[in-house]
């Protein structure tokens, strides 16, 4: 710093220690801010993919005891009576799209099983299938949010029609 | 001089001439100074020593396997940069573009291929780069830091090839992205954040492959092309190639206040211990012009040609339109994260998150842990048994896995044997 100082001696002014040390974190400060910055910035705010909320349909378009695979949203819709669920069919292990088999679901990809209840039975994937909750929009519709999971035993129940 | 071809004579009077001296400054070097005047006035040779030694012109020692790797990247910097002149990064586009370069574009499809294949054979070179570079000890003082820039450079390599992987969005692109991209989910609390601002989104979509192209044409490359600086640099800087006959040349620093004040000191007194004259004797020495240079040529013209005979006769795969609803069966990511693939199907965590957490941090820390210096500069050197040994175990291992990954997996990720049948790709639904 000062070059009528001695060398190799640690002899700094306490205006020199204030100065560095300001300058220190000044320049810290600046450097985690921009860095901080520039991550939130990458962050997308909006995102233009479909709605995870989607109509599935009426009641009365799956048959009682049906297990439907919507493509588009990739769900199963599944009925049994008057009670309807609706199961992700994107595998937990590495996003690929799960079959119905005879009984339970099959990833094509790495080879996971998934029961009815989309609980793992075998393979690799790491937790079961999500259930997303099902209402009723106010046309009637069957109203699936797929941002929101739920517990495998939730149903919507409807009232049976007279 | 009057014995030469017409056209060196002609380069000769050139480069003799009043704008030719003003462009080259020295002409094709008659004498030794001017063989050392060669390097040292070109800014594309002056990274390299005007002397070199005899051991690092060897084949036989370092295969040449970093300078094909660089070459490798300057040729997918020029076909890249073709490429990008037809390329537009949008979904609903970037199909049809790859198809034009295929059918429309002169020369595109070559172009394309060539591009496809000089990146294929980047990752194994570097790769083999890395082992030659640990078999013959080359990491160890005071190379430790290069060996970390090398690793760096490595997986730059990986993420270069991978941003890429996706941009003809086809079928193979979007499902090899979908299911890598799930593996780095995985990582422990910032892996779904990282997935999350990797796709700039949920799912593989325009965001991905915006994000994805901006950081293949220009962040990685340019961060690339810093480190490859940086790692050239400091071979020459750290006494360039590592010989056997290196292992006692390190000299002592003077600590810094020990020098006395009043004294002015010239630069060669204060340079580090390895600095390229060390230890050298001259006999041991040859120019590198013609030495150096000549063979450096001839090793770019040979990789050039592998490159072009490659993507003369096979082509760059291109499958149907990427379709987010169709997985192909099997899904596989690109081929050296197969062996990754092949680990994240036994556990995620463990396959997805240790394992290779583990390689990664063992291969940084590598020089700071193996210290001894015996057996430096020579092929699998008696004193380095151990640790060779433990290095081939982890390469054999990853070599097995990702063969299985590549060849032995089928439909449902199924055991299959590549002899008996192709593997039938079937439907997801």
């Amino acid at each position: 710093m000062n070059p009528s100082a001695p060398q190799g001696q640690n002899n700094v002014s306490r205006r020199g220690f204030l100065q560095l040390t300001f300058g220190w974190l000044a320049g810290i400060f600046a450097i985690a801010l921009s860095a901080a910055g520039a991550v939130r910035f990458l962050v997308p705010n909006v995102l233009f993919e479909a709605s995870q909320v989607f109509k599935a349909g009426k009641p009365d378009d799956f048959p009682d005891g049906s297990v439907t695979f919507l493509e588009e949203e990739r769900v199963f819709l599944v009925r049994q009576g008057n009670t309807y669920r609706c199961l992700s069919a994107i595998c937990t292990h590495l996003g690929c799209t799960v079959n119905r088999a005879e009984k339970g679901y099959h990833c094509p990809c790495h080879g996971s099983i998934f029961d009815d209840q989309g609980s793992v039975k075998s393979g690799p994937a790491p937790h079961a299938l999500a259930w997303f909750q099902v209402t009723l929009s106010k046309d009637s519709r069957l109203l699936v949010d797929k941002n929101r999971k739920v517990a495998a035993d939730k149903y919507l129940v409807l009232p049976t029609k007279a | 001089m009057m014995n030469a071809p017409f056209l060196t004579r002609l380069w000769q009077k050139f480069t003799r001439s009043r704008v030719g001296r003003s462009i080259f400054r020295v002409g094709l070097p008659q004498s030794n100074l001017e063989r050392s005047q060669a390097m040292t006035s070109s800014f594309l040779l002056h990274i390299q020593p005007a002397k070199v030694h005899k051991h690092s012109l060897k084949a036989g020692y370092s295969l040449g396997l970093g300078l094909i790797s660089l070459y490798l990247f300057i040729i997918l910097i020029g076909t890249g940069v073709l490429l990008m002149f037809y390329y537009v990064p949008s979904t609903a586009s970037a199909y049809n573009t790859m198809k034009d370069l295929q059918f429309v574009v002169s020369a595109g499809l070559l172009v394309r291929n060539m591009h496809r294949w000089a990146a294929h054979l980047m990752v194994l070179f570097v790769l083999l780069h890395l082992c030659r570079v640990f078999y013959t000890g080359a990491y160890k003082r005071p190379r430790e830091f290069n060996w970390v820039i090398g690793v760096g450079l490595f997986l730059l390599t990986l993420g270069l090839s991978f941003t890429g992987y996706l941009l003809p969005w086809d079928q193979l692109a979007f499902w090899a992205i979908t299911v890598g991209t799930n593996i780095a989910g995985y990582a422990p609390v910032i892996g779904a954040k990282v997935k999350y601002v990797l796709l700039g989104g949920n799912i593989v979509g325009q965001e991905a492959l915006t994000r994805f192209y901006a950081l293949h044409v220009i962040v990685l490359p340019t961060l690339a092309l810093l480190m490859v600086g940086v790692h050239l640099w400091r071979v020459r800087k750290d006494g360039g190639l590592s010989r056997p006959d290196e292992a006692g040349e390190v000299v002592e620093q003077i600590p810094p206040g020990q020098l006395p004040v009043n004294k002015s000191y010239g630069l060669m007194e204060l340079a580090r211990g390895t600095s390229p004259q060390v230890g050298k004797n001259p006999e041991d020495e040859v120019f590198s012009w013609p030495h150096l240079v000549f063979r450096e040529i001839l090793l770019f013209l040979l990789v050039t040609a592998v490159v072009l005979f490659l993507a003369i006769f096979w082509n760059a795969p291109l499958e149907e339109f990427a379709n987010p609803i169709h997985p192909p069966n099997p899904a596989k990511a690109p081929w050296y994260f197969l062996g990754l693939q092949e680990l994240v199907s036994y556990s995620a965590f463990w396959g997805g998150v240790v394992i290779p957490g583990l390689l990664v941090t063992a291969l940084l820390l590598l020089p700071y842990l193996d210290r001894k210096r015996a057996g430096v500069g020579r092929w699998f050197a008696r004193e380095r048994v151990v640790a060779n040994s433990i290095f081939t175990l982890c390469l054999l291992a990853a070599i097995v896995f990702t063969v299985i990954g590549t060849l032995f997996r089928g439909p449902n990720w199924d055991w299959v044997e590549p002899w008996r049948q192709p593997p039938a790709i079937t439907e997801g639904h």
